[in-house]
C-alpha cells in the first residue's frame, strides 16, 4: 500500500504550510501587532533547529546505549537510533516533546538577547542590528562542528519511524497541523485578551500607552521572548520533519524574508491573513519547484532565479498597490466574559468570526 | 618587496568598506531608509568588471566608469519607482526597508541569471571567479593596492568640494537637513534626492569594480558584505560622509588584521568567525556612542584626556 504522487505533493505542501504558519504567527505577533521589525527572525528559527539537531540524537544514543562520536559517525548512529525507535515509540515521543520544550526555552533566551537592542533602539537602527544578529546563526552553525556538524550537517532522529514508508510523512503532517492549530488558537486568544489591545496601543502610540500606565519596555521584552520561543519550536519541527539540519539552510531569505512576504501578502495584524498569505506563498513555491524541470529547457539559466525574481516583484507590487494586504486589520472581537457558549462553539468562533 | 599579503588585503578591504559606506550614507541622508540592496549594487560592478576583462578582453579598470553609471541607474530606479511612491503613500520605515530587501532579492536574481548566461554562452567561470591575473604590477605589488585607497581619497575630496563649494552641493545639504524648507526656497528636492541616489549607487558600483581585482566575485556577495557595510556606517554615525570613511577604514582594518592577530594568538579556527566582528562593532558602537564617531565630541574628549 502506498500513497499516490498527488497525495504526497499535498501532504508535503501542508507540512511546510503548518511550519510556516507557526513562524508567521510569531512574526505577526511581533511586527504586525507590536511593531517590532524583527529582521533577524532566522536567529530564533535556526536556534530551534540546532536544538533539534544537537540534543535528541544524543539523548537517544545514551538511552539506547549506542557508542561512538555523535557528529563523526552521525549517519550510522542516527540510522541505528531510528531502528531502535521502531520498538520504543513512547520514549521517542517523550524526547520529542522535551526537545520542543528545550527549543522553546532556548528561543526565549535568544528572544531575551534580541530584546536588549529592541528596547533601546527604534526603527532603522533596530532593524539593522537584528538583521546583523540573524546572520550570525549561520556562521556559528557552519563553524562550530559539535552543534550541527558544520558544513556537512547532521541527521535528526525520527520519532515516527514506526510508520512504514510514506505514511511517516502523512503522520508527521497531521501532527504538524495539530501543533499549528494549537499555536493559532493560542495566538488568537492572546490577541483578543486585554494584552492584545495593549500591544496595538504600544505599536500605534507608545507615549499614549505609557501615559496610561502601561509598561511598554516590559511588554516588548515579553512579546519578543514569546514569539522567539514559537519560532524556535517551528525550527525544531522543521528539523524533525526534514530529518536533518544543515546550517546553510538557515539563511535570511528562507526564514526572515519569506515570512515577511507572507504576512504582508495576507495583511498585517491579522491572523486570518497569515493563514491565507502562507497558503498562497507555499502553494506558489511548491508549484514553481514542481514545474521547474519542464521550464528548464526553454531558458538558458537555472529556473530557481525566476522564482526569486517573481517573489520579489510580487512583494513590491503588494507594497505599492495593496499595502494593507488581502485582509485589512479589523478591530478584534474580545472574548465574552459570560461563559455560556459551548466549548466547541468557542473553538469554532476562533476561526470564523 | 616582501610585504605580507595580509596588509594588501586590509588596505583594499578597508578602502572598499569606506566607499560602500560613503554611498550608503549618501542615500540614507536623503530618504532616511537603510538600503539593504546597497551591497548588491557593488556586485553589479563586479560583474561589469568580469564582462570587461573576460569578454571584451580589456583591462578591468575600464569597468569603473561603466559600473558607476549602471549601478547609479539601478539605485535611482529603486528610489524613483519604489521608495518615492511608498513615501508618498505614507508607508512606515519598516515597510520601506522590506521594499529594499525585496529589491535586493530581484537584483541578486538578475545577477545570478546573468552569471548563468555567461557560463552557458561564453564558457567562462562566473561564480567564485578572480580577476587578479588581469591586474598589473606596480612597485612589486598589484596596482589595486594603490588604486583602491587613491580612489577613496579622490572621491572624498571631490565630494567635499561638491558639498561645500558648489550650488548643487549646498542645495543637497539643505534638502537633506530640512526638505520642506528647502522646497519652499525653490530647490527641486526630488531631483536632488535622485542625484544623491545616483552618486551613492554609482560609488558602490566603483567599489564593486575595484573589488573584483582582489577578492572573489560571486552573485551572492551582497548578503555577505551587508553586515560589514552597516557596521562601518553605524560606526561612522550614518549622518556624516567623513564618519563613513573613518568607519569603513576602522571596521575594514579590524576585520582583516584583527582576525589575523587573534588567529595567531588563539588558533586558526578563529578565522572562520571573522563575520562576527562587524556585529561586535555594531553592539559596542550602539552601547558607547549611538551616534557613531561623528557624534563624539572630540574637543571635549581631548580636554578630558588632557586633564586625566
Amino acid at each position: 500500500m502506498s500513497l499516490g504522487p498527488e497525495t504526497i505533493f499535498i501532504v508535503d505542501l501542508l507540512a511546510i504550510f503548518a511550519i510556516y504558519v507557526i513562524v508567521n504567527l510569531s512574526l505577526n505577533l511581533e511586527f504586525g501587532y507590536t511593531g517590532i521589525p524583527n529582521f533577524g527572525k532566522v536567529l530564533a528559527v535556526g536556534a530551534g533547529a540546532f536544538v533539534a539537531a544537537a540534543i535528541p540524537g544524543r539523548i537517544f544514543a545514551n538511552i539506547a546505549g549506542i557508542e561512538g562520536d555523535y557528529i563523526e559517525n552521525n549517519l550510522a548512529i542516527v540510522s541505528e537510533i531510528n531502528v531502535w525507535l521502531v520498538d520504543n515509540t513512547g520514549v521517542g515521543f517523550v524526547v520529542f516533546f522535551v526537545t520542543l520544550a528545550i527549543a522553546a526555552g532556548v528561543g526565549g533566551g535568544i528572544g531575551l538577547l534580541t530584546s536588549f537592542p529592541a528596547i533601546r533602539l527604534r526603527g532603522d537602527y533596530l532593524a539593522i542590528s537584528l538583521l546583523a544578529f540573524g546572520e550570525s546563526i549561520k556562521i556559528i552553525g557552519n563553524n562550530f562542528t559539535p552543534l550541527v556538524g558544520g558544513t556537512l550537517g547532521v541527521q535528526v532522529p525520527d520519532p515516527l519511524s514506526f510508520l512504514p514508508g510514506e505514511f511517516r510523512f502523512l503522520g508527521a503532517t497531521i501532527g504538524l497541523i495539530l501543533i499549528a492549530a494549537v499555536v493559532y488558537i493560542f495566538s488568537e486568544k492572546m490577541i483578543r485578551s486585554p494584552l492584545g489591545r495593549m500591544l496595538r496601543g504600544v505599536r500605534d502610540n507608545e507615549v499614549a500607552a505609557e501615559s496610561l500606565g502601561k509598561d511598554t519596555t516590559q511588554i516588548r521584552i515579553k512579546i519578543i521572548m514569546v514569539s522567539a520561543g514559537l519560532a524556535a519550536i517551528a525550527g525544531a519541527l522543521y528539523a524533525f520533519y526534514v530529518g536533518g539540519t544543515i546550517a546553510v539552510a538557515y539563511d535570511r531569505a528562507s526564514w526572515t524574508f519569506w515570512p515577511f512576504l507572507m504576512i504582508l501578502i495576507g495583511g498585517l495584524a491579522n491572523n486570518k491573513g497569515v493563514l491565507i498569505g502562507t497558503l498562497l506563498f507555499v502553494t506558489l513555491r511548491k508549484f514553481i519547484i514542481y514545474f521547474k524541470d519542464s521550464f528548464q529547457e526553454y531558458v538558458p539559466f537555472d529556473v530557481v532565479w525566476l522564482d526569486f525574481l517573481l517573489l520579489g516583484v510580487i512583494l513590491l507590487a503588494v507594497l505599492l498597490y495593496r499595502p494593507q494586504g488581502i485582509f485589512i486589520e479589523k478591530p478584534t472581537p474580545t472574548i465574552s466574559i459570560n461563559g455560556n457558549q459551548s466549548s466547541l462553539k468557542k473553538i469554532f468562533s476562533f476561526f470564523f468570526k | 618587496m616582501g610585504i605580507d599579503p595580509i596588509f594588501s588585503d586590509a588596505i583594499i578591504f578597508a578602502s572598499l568598506l569606506a566607499l560602500l559606506s560613503i554611498g550608503l550614507t549618501l542615500t540614507y541622508l536623503t530618504t532616511r531608509v537603510p538600503n539593504f540592496a546597497h551591497a548588491s549594487f557593488a556586485t553589479i560592478g563586479v560583474y561589469i568588471a568580469l564582462i570587461a576583462s573576460q569578454i571584451w578582453g580589456s583591462t578591468p579598470y575600464i569597468a569603473i566608469p561603466i559600473a558607476f553609471v549602471i549601478s547609479g541607474i539601478v539605485a535611482v530606479a529603486l528610489y524613483t519607482f519604489i521608495l518615492k511612491p511608498l513615501i508618498r503613500k505614507g508607508a512606515s520605515q519598516a515597510i520601506q526597508m522590506i521594499a529594499t530587501l525585496a529589491f535586493d532579492l530581484i537584483v541578486i536574481a538578475v545577477l545570478n541569471i546573468i552569471a548563468d548566461y555567461i557560463v552557458n554562452t561564453f564558457q567562462i567561470t562566473s561564480r567564485e571567479f578572480s580577476l587578479r591575473s588581469y591586474d598589473f604590477e606596480f612597485m612589486g605589488l598589484s596596482f589595486i593596492v594603490f588604486a583602491a585607497p587613491v580612489t577613496v581619497a579622490i572621491l572624498a575630496i571631490t565630494l567635499h568640494i561638491i558639498l561645500r563649494k558648489t550650488k548643487f552641493g549646498i542645495a543637497m545639504r539643505a534638502a537633506t537637513e530640512n526638505s520642506d524648507l528647502a522646497g519652499t526656497v525653490g530647490i527641486n528636492v526630488k531631483l536632488i534626492f535622485g542625484m544623491s541616489w545616483l552618486i551613492g549607487g554609482g560609488i558602490a558600483g566603483i567599489a564593486g569594480a575595484l573589488m573584483s581585482l582582489w577578492f572573489q566575485g560571486d552573485p551572492n556577495l551582497g548578503p555577505q558584505l551587508i553586515p560589514s557595510i552597516f557596521a562601518a556606517s553605524i560606526v561612522g554615525g550614518f549622518f556624516s560622509i567623513y564618519g563613513a570613511i573613518a568607519g569603513g577604514i576602522l571596521v575594514g582594518l579590524t576585520e582583516v588584521l584583527g582576525t589575523r592577530f587573534l588567529a595567531g594568538e588563539f588558533g586558526v579556527w578563529l578565522v572562520a568567525y571573522r563575520p562576527l566582528i562587524p556585529l561586535i562593532f555594531i553592539v559596542v558602537t550602539l552601547l558607547l556612542t549611538p551616534k557613531g564617531l561623528a557624534g563624539i565630541n572630540w574637543s571635549k574628549l581631548r580636554r578630558y584626556v588632557a586633564r586625566t
